[in-house]
């Protein structure tokens, strides 16, 4: 093998690789997107923040008084009780007015709490709410809208008990928070941060090999079906070759990881500053970014992506058209697709045998491995013994594909059969 | 005959499934020659080049090209333009060239710079920065004719290099062709078009099924069928000069014949018979074209026994 040779291919294909509109597309819209839902988000929550005109119309339930209460207590949006009416319980006259009140805009909303029987007929009515407004889109709105109005029908069945309304409904706020507890210590956090974090991350990894992989291999096609390969081959070995193409779908994989990483630093440096809304966005990002996955997903994005763009290759050299290609893609990107489902799997159930076993194997490791070690830190010898098999398989693949490459480019007019090519892998 | 050959196979079989592409082949290619490799289609002449540049391993015999057993070890002295051929579509024409130089062992500057030169030779130095995909059919086949030999091999193979030009760069290809000649290049040319052949070839090997039927200096080969051949043009449709004595091959397209003679027929007497038969514009005694020996020796079932083929190469 003559390293010059492989570089001059390498180079050519990281070229062309990085040139493609798919690759700058997706490297460009993915931290967009990130971004977008990171900081847009929180921020759209915080938008809904336009003080609102309600009124209350108590139908029969006497909630009209202790409603409109609780409505003004709502910080974000600031709400202002312009009327509560009371009326009977058929009255349609005082909501036909609202109504006209909400279309001409004077009015952003109203409260109805009105008695609702029972649909099997016998048993006491029990109060019901309904919103009526414009906008009925904010869930944050929503929520705030449902505990006051459960607020207030609460104070009205324990006015004159004795009971402290307040202490009741402080229990029924009462959340379940998760810790994740691990060998390493334990992190808040949960289900929710991991399978998201965990997802985004395999997308990554999804989203670089399906671009620098399928460009790779389109490229392959194109030299075998256009005999530009003869020209090739004429000048460099079918191993330099190939070597070169992995090599520079690496370096083209790196470069859109590089970038994405750059630019998932910045808000992990700047969150102080940004001071991201973290709770109303639903997700802390500093622990979805901390340096440690960031540096096992370089690891295994970079193992798992080499691996790939073998199998990629490997698919591709035994193609002799686009078209065949298409279809044989599919086979090259199902085990991917099968590992991001075990990926998130595993955030339920990280520490199954069928897990550990699953963060093993080659070609889903990097995806499991990653979910395990972002919702529970598995012991560093799984983690490592994973990294060598991974090693260690890529420079099996990458032998076969040298095998396979020698035998196979050259093939123009019929693919080899599976059997043909086990044939040539087993030849010395 | 002490000049050094340029590529010299001896007993070179290559097998596909069974089947001989290449059958025990002897060939030689001295040094600083034009070199004409023909055959219908399927006579193993691609093959030929193909495992004497080193793209596939003979299953027999053996190839030595530019004095080398490893046809990798010498790759940046020889260039191949391959019969079916293409180029990386949506790449800038002159990266492409540049690209294709410098895994010929150029350096990068260097390869970009003859790149340069070389697009301004085959006319195509305003499209340098245009796609691949956007040049016509005959300005691609420049480049790629270019790449053949933009490293200055001293061995070049072009696999039909006209298939598909125009006159005009027909004949810019044939310049380009002589230039490398000129200055000592071995060219090894693979066509149907004998018209090339006949202005282009010092030497010639015609192969059929695998082996060569013919092998040689194109001048001696000739002479071995010496002037044996009546060439007819006349008045009026094709047939009328069919089963005249004394001749064994009679490849007539209406208005145009070439009589290939018996071994001793009489050249006179033949020659007044057509007169017979036809309204006759020109009648001349010719030597065989290239053609017509391609003809006589893979052709037409008609043909009978042959002339000895004279094996004057080595």
């Amino acid at each position: 093998m003559n390293p010059t040779q492989i570089v001059k291919i390498a180079r050519r294909e990281y070229l062309a690789r990085v040139r493609n509109r798919a690759f700058i597309a997706m490297t460009v819209l993915v931290p967009v997107f990130l971004g977008l839902y990171f900081f847009t988000v929180p921020f759209l929550a915080r938008s809904g923040t336009r003080p609102l005109r309600l009124a209350v119309i108590d139908a029969g339930t006497g909630l009209g008084r202790p409603l409109a209460d609780r409505l003004r207590a709502i910080e974000r949006p600031p709400i202002t009780v312009t009327e509560v009416v009371t009326v009977s319980a058929t009255d349609t006259a005082t909501r036909e007015r609202l109504g006209a009140a909400v279309r001409a805009r004077t009015l952003d909303g109203y409260v109805v709490a009105e008695p609702k029987r029972p649909s099997s007929g016998g048993g006491s009515p029990s109060p019901a709410a309904r919103y009526v407004a414009r906008e009925t889109g904010n869930p944050t709105l929503m929520r705030d809208l449902q505990l006051a109005v459960r607020a207030a029908a609460l104070e009205g069945m324990l006015d004159g008990t004795g009971v402290d309304v307040d202490a009741v409904r402080k229990t029924q706020l009462l959340t379940l928070d998760s810790v994740t507890l691990s060998d390493r210590g334990e992190r808040a956090g949960g289900f929710i941060t991991a399978f998201l974090s965990t997802l985004i991350l395999g997308m990554l990894l999804y989203l670089a090999v399906l671009i620098n992989g399928q460009g790779m291999a389109t490229a392959i096609v194109e030299e075998k079906s256009s005999r530009l390969i003869e020209v090739i081959l004429g000048a460099v070995t079918a191993t330099e070759f190939m070597a070169g193409k992995i090599l520079g779908v690496l370096g083209s994989g790196l470069t859109q990881l590089a970038i994405w990483i750059a630019v998932s630093l910045i808000p992990l440096f700047q969150a102080s500053s940004f001071a991201l809304p973290e709770a109303a966005a639903g997700v802390d990002l500093s622990a979805v970014l901390s340096a440690r996955l960031l540096f096992y997903f370089a690891v295994f994005f970079l193992l798992g992506y080499l691996l790939y763009s073998v199998l990629f290759a490997i698919v591709a050299v035994t193609c002799t058209s686009t078209e065949e290609l298409g279809q044989s893609m599919m086979a090259a990107v199902l085990p991917m697709v099968v590992a991001l489902m075990a990926a998130m799997n595993v955030i339920g159930n990280p520490g199954t045998t069928a897990t550990r076993v699953l963060s093993l194997i080659p070609f889903f490791s990097p995806l499991v491995m990653l979910a395990r070690i972002n919702v529970l830190m598995p012991p560093l010898w799984e983690v490592w013994l994973s990294v060598a098999i991974l090693i260690a398989s890529s420079a099996a693949a990458g032998w076969i594909a040298a095998k396979i490459f020698r035998y196979a480019l050259l093939m123009t007019g019929k693919r080899p059969t599976l059997p043909e090519l086990m044939r040539v892998v087993r030849a010395a | 005959m002490a000049t050094s050959a340029a590529l010299v196979c001896r007993q070179l079989i290559k097998v596909f499934e069974g089947t001989r592409a290449v059958d025990g082949l002897d060939l030689t290619v001295p040094s600083g020659a034009i070199f004409g490799l023909l055959g219908p289609n399927g006579s193993g002449k691609t093959t030929t080049i193909r495992t004497s540049l080193g793209l596939y391993r003979p299953d027999g015999g053996s190839v030595e090209i530019l004095s080398s057993r490893d046809p990798l070890a010498v790759r940046h002295r020889t260039g191949y333009l391959p019969e079916e051929r293409g180029l990386y579509a949506k790449m800038k024409v002159r990266e492409q060239l540049a690209f294709l130089a410098s895994i010929r062992g150029l350096s990068l500057a260097e390869s970009d710079r003859r790149a340069g030169v070389w697009l301004e030779r085959v006319g195509l130095a305003a499209r340098e920065q245009s796609l691949t995909r956007e040049l016509s059919k005959g300005m691609q086949q420049k480049v790629q004719f270019a790449a053949a030999v933009i490293h200055d091999p001293e061995l070049v193979v072009l696999d039909e290099p006209f298939s598909g030009l125009d006159p005009v760069n027909s004949r810019l290809l044939k310049e380009l062709i002589f230039e490398q000649r000129a200055r000592g290049t071995t060219v090894i040319l693979s066509t149907h078009r004998m018209e090339e052949v006949e202005t282009l070839c010092e030497f010639i090997c015609l192969l059929n099924q695998g082996r060569p039927v013919l092998n040689g200096r194109m001048k001696d080969i000739k002479a071995a069928y010496g002037r044996n051949t009546i060439a007819v043009e006349y008045a009026g449709a094709a047939g009328r000069l069919d089963g005249l004595p004394g001749v064994h091959v009679c490849d007539d397209s209406g208005r145009q014949a070439r009589l290939r003679l018996e071994p001793g027929a009489d050249a006179q007497r033949v020659m007044r018979a057509v007169f017979d038969r036809v309204d006759v514009d020109s009648v001349r005694l010719d030597e065989p074209r290239i053609e017509d020996i391609y003809l006589e020796k893979v052709g037409a079932p008609r043909t009978h026994t042959t002339p000895a083929a004279q094996e004057t190469g080595a």
